[in-house]
């Protein structure tokens, strides 16, 4: 069956490129079917547990899936399906749509090939495949593909050799390329190897989920791919990173001796990317940038989270992995319904649009809400197991770390929201429509979706908690949550669901309190027609507060901001360069140098003739 | 249905009881400023005149649905906080004591941490439809300096859970009356960094950089008026009254009654309005830092004593 699936989604994608060159509408529904047929039969005929054989290339490929690739392929074939009926009319009317529908079953394909995968070959085949796919994603609009499309080609080339590196020391000491055997037979391996192949497999991992200082690919590879894709890109593929990163936590990690050292560095760096890109997340003026970096942000919660590795952290760490991919996939797709209705994602050029397209305002308050985890939503949850985690494993510094990067999320996610909705209504964008509905249904479904699961987590902690059980933790239901219950293993309790009736009940109470004999009688007022203390604006009075947002928060935070890894790995590229520039004096292709060095070398030869035989 | 409609009657005693606490403290203070400034100032009453007067206006003009709910959004914040925020000690005797218990065993500090920035983000979102810029530079400042003081704030907080390993307001007023000792004693460190970071919270001179009234015409608040402001007032009277019964609350011990309650949180408010008098408005930048330098390094000593003790 699985087999089945993935050759449909391979088939499919090369049809959907065949048919996309007859007429766009068979491309569009070629895709449409190509991605729903085989998530449907995913989701209905793929029993956990069961392990399928191919023999091909004289090797054993061997998949099947388990409870924790489970957990991450409802995430691919999810978010898959719902960007996927959200790309075809984002992406009507642009160039290369074949070449984006194929790519984009690819990647589809490949995540649930990475997921299914039982041994390391048939891993990094669709690891390969993901990278690839991904990359053509990168430079398909064709703009800075040198800057942004050689990083991450460079980064994810880093992060493979890194991959075969650890496989072909594994399979040389253990004579076996299935994962489990690996993991199994750990012990047997030499205190070096011990330690050299979980850092590989950690470095490779770590590019792929934008661990600093690897993830400086990432928000320009982000915010360069089609925004249809990156939802995905955020959403589901940098997951694989945490999915890698999961197993060689719990299997390799937890034998060693110098686990909980490795386990403390990760987990600081994680801490460490979280509060940076938050920073820099604020600083941005695009949004997409702004995203990219909120990624990369939330992902160094991710990694603080599976470091830890408790129980309570695993839950925070794994919840927020589904929610994440659930809020920035929304967040995604409403910057590409802005790009798509205005022509530009600059918080400086577009303002105002709350009016003009209401649905994906409130696709992007209640994700941004998610995201800042503020209760009842899902984000929260997480936040809160996620720091009771840390404070009970005595994180303590640590644990301040996130409380300061999460606090100075607001920033970001306020300026998000204000660039594009609210601010001043400009007449130059009085003509902007809602996006069309197959564009707002998805985002609405993936925003409502944190909803729910702000009240009722235990939906998503069933799967997390077998998945949990599997690689070898004891279960953690009734004794860190319940119907809609949070515990923590100090017996604090967050009962969620009286607590949204509470907020409801208040925000529906004052909201019609305000609104009784409130509109009726009433005059809408514009933007230009405002108080501002009693002084008149004039017509041409500018009141748009766009640029400098942040201006007081950048300039406390100024002498961080002069930090940045990118810098060092320019002056590495440049140092390289020079190196090579050196290089290129002796073997420079001229025919006369090459000539030169041949008498040269006679010489030398005849001279030593002389010396030595003479 | 009973029991809801009881829980219900109590929830609005409590919020009854914290709209007067608050609006008269708000009166207070500015008979106490009045006084500093060699004024006669207003009425101790003055805030509830203020307030029926604006209730009682009728509004001419609105401004879109999300300059509605933000209103609504920040009131959220004030109640829910209010609810889960245990007004009067488990222990105490007096005989309404248990009609303000609420809300207080569902939801512990990190909780409250997050709900008290869901109302400032969806006021922020009011403020912004309206289009005044004042308003949303003054967000953009409200929000830099909660990254400010938040720290020091969550410092204390870390510091308090590390020694008596609960996350839970009522959990510590339990400890405090087991062991007799205000937690104010028993980690200074953290009580200073958390009356400083309540300088930052209550928004007074140093720190009245959000309503700045000289620079933004009081910045958010700007364009409302009528039941608008009248939301907002109350809303920040209540939110006042939460704030200062949770400090209370952690670090002396609550009050048993409504007469201790009321002594110990006039105590606590006149920290930060009493050093507001005397001060001017810092820029938004130095106020940032201001609350990174010593009070971060209070709160550093502060979950220092408590891993060392």
């Amino acid at each position: 069956m699985l087999t089945l699936i993935l050759l449909l989604f391979l088939g499919g994608a090369i049809v959907t490129w065949l048919g996309g060159k007859l007429s766009p509408v068979v491309g569009d529904l070629l895709f449409l079917a190509t991605i729903i047929i085989p998530a449907g039969m995913f989701f209905t005929g793929v029993p956990v547990g069961e392990v399928t054989h191919l023999h091909a290339l004289g090797l054993t490929l061997t998949w099947g899936l388990t409870p924790l690739s489970y957990l991450f392929s409802m995430i691919v074939v999810g978010l898959g399906i719902l960007l996927a009926i959200y790309a075809v009319p984002f992406m009507k009317g642009k160039q290369k749509t074949g070449a984006f529908y194929f790519n984009f079953t690819l990647s589809v394909m490949s995540m649930l090939g990475i997921l299914a995968s039982k041994d390391w070959v048939s891993f990094f085949i669709f690891w390969e495949i993901m990278t690839w796919s991904s990359y053509l994603m990168v430079i398909l609009n064709g703009k800075e593909v040198q800057r942004v499309g050689i990083k991450y080609f460079i980064f994810s080339a880093i992060g493979a050799y890194a991959m075969l590196m650890a496989m072909v020391v594994m399979n040389s000491q253990l004579h076996s390329f299935l994962l489990a055997d690996t993991f199994n037979n750990f012990q047997h391996l030499t205190t070096g190897n011990q330690i050299l192949i979980p850092i590989l497999l950690l470095v490779a991992f770590g590019v792929k989920s934008a661990m600093m200082p690897l993830h400086v690919w990432a928000p320009d590879a982000y915010s360069n791919a089609p925004m249809a894709y990156t939802g995905l890109f955020s959403g589901a593929l940098s997951k694989m990173g945490i999915y890698g990163m999961v197993l060689v936590m719990v299997t390799m990690i937890n034998q060693l001796p110098e686990g909980t050292l490795i386990r403390d560095i990760i987990a600081w760096i994680g801490g460490f990317t979280a509060a940076a890109a938050t920073l820099w997340a604020i600083t941005q003026d695009d949004g997409k940038k702004l995203l990219a970096w909120s990624s990369v942000g939330q992902m160094g919660y991710i990694i603080v989270g599976v470091a830890i590795g408790t129980p309570l952290a695993m839950l925070a760490a794994l919840f927020l992995v589904v929610i994440h991919a659930m809020f920035k996939g929304s967040l995604f797709m409403v910057v590409g319904a802005i790009e798509k209705q205005t022509g530009t994602t600059d918080f400086k050029e577009v303002n105002g649009l709350i009016r003009k397209m209401p649905w994906t305002f409130i696709s992007a308050l209640i994700s941004v809400i998610a995201l800042a985890g503020i209760p009842p939503l899902a984000g929260f949850v997480s936040k809160w197991m996620l720091y009771e985690a840390l404070i009970q494993n005595n994180n303590y510094i640590l644990v301040i770390l996130l409380f300061f990067a999460s606090t100075a999320g607001f920033l970001y996610c306020y300026k998000f929201l204000h660039g594009y909705f609210l601010g001043q209504e400009e007449p130059e964008w009085a003509h902007v429509k809602e996006a069309p509905v197959a564009m707002v249904i998805p985002m609405l479904l993936l925003a409502l979706g944190t909803f729910v699961l702000g009240t009722y987590p235990q939906l998503l902690f069933k799967p997390i908690d077998a998945a949990l059980q599997y690689v070898g933790y004891d279960a953690t239901g009734g004794r860190l949550w319940g119907e809609s219950l949070l515990f923590s293993q100090w017996g604090d309790v967050v009962t969620l669901q009286p607590i949204l009736y509470v907020v409801l009940a208040v925000f529906v109470f004052f909201a019609l309190f305000l609104w009784f004999k409130g509109t009726k009688g009433t005059r809408y007022v514009s933007t230009k027609d405002i108080s501002t203390s009693g002084e008149l604006p004039k017509e041409w009075e500018n009141l748009t507060f766009k640029v400098n947002f942040m201006q007081p928060f950048e300039r406390a935070i100024e002498p961080f901001l002069k930090r940045q890894v990118d810098k060092y790995y320019t002056a590495f590229g440049n140092g390289m360069e020079a190196l090579f520039e050196f290089t290129r004096r002796i073997y420079t292709g001229n025919g006369q140098t090459y000539a030169i060095y041949a008498v040269l070398f006679l010489a030398l030869l005849l001279l030593f003739r002389v010396n030595l035989f003479g | 249905m009973e029991y809801i409609l009881i829980k219900t009657l109590e929830a609005m005693a409590t919020f009854v009881l914290a709209f007067i606490v608050g609006m008269t403290y708000g009166g207070v203070v500015r008979k106490i400023t009045g006084r500093a400034h060699n004024r006669l100032g207003p009425p101790w009453y003055q805030n509830f005149i203020d307030a029926f007067k604006l209730l009682s206006k009728t509004r001419g003009i609105h401004h879109g649905a999300m300059h509605f709910l933000g209103a609504a959004f920040l009131m959220v914040t004030s109640v829910v906080s209010l609810m889960i925020i245990p007004v009067l000690a488990p222990g105490g005797d007096a005989w309404y004591n248990s009609w303000f218990t609420n809300m207080n065993f569902n939801g512990d500090l990190i909780f409250l941490i997050y709900i008290m920035t869901f109302g400032p983000l969806g006021m922020a979102m009011g403020a912004g439809q309206t289009g005044n810029p004042n308003s949303s530079i003054g967000v953009t400042r409200g929000l830099s300096q909660m990254v400010g003081f938040e720290i020091p704030w969550v410092m204390a907080l870390v510091a308090l859970m590390i020694t008596y390993k609960t996350t839970s307001v009522v959990d510590f007023m339990n400890i405090q009356r087991e062991t007799g000792t205000w937690l104010m004693f028993a980690n200074p460190f953290a009580f200073i960094a958390a009356v400083l970071a309540m300088l930052g919270m209550f928004r007074y001179s140093p720190f009245d950089i959000v309503g700045a009234p000289t620079e933004l015409a009081s910045g958010p608040v700007s364009e409302n008026g009528g039941k608008f402001l009248f939301t907002m007032m109350s809303s920040g009277s209540v939110f006042t009254f939460a704030k200062l019964v949770l400090y209370v609350d952690l670090f002396m011990g609550g009050a048993n009654n409504l007469v201790m309650l009321v002594v110990k949180t006039f105590l606590l408010y006149m920290i930060p309005v009493l050093y507001g008098i005397v001060s001017p408005r810092y820029r938004t930048e130095q106020a940032v830092r201001w609350f990174w330098g010593w009070p971060t390094f209070i709160g550093l000593l502060a979950i220092l004593y408590a891993v060392i003790f």
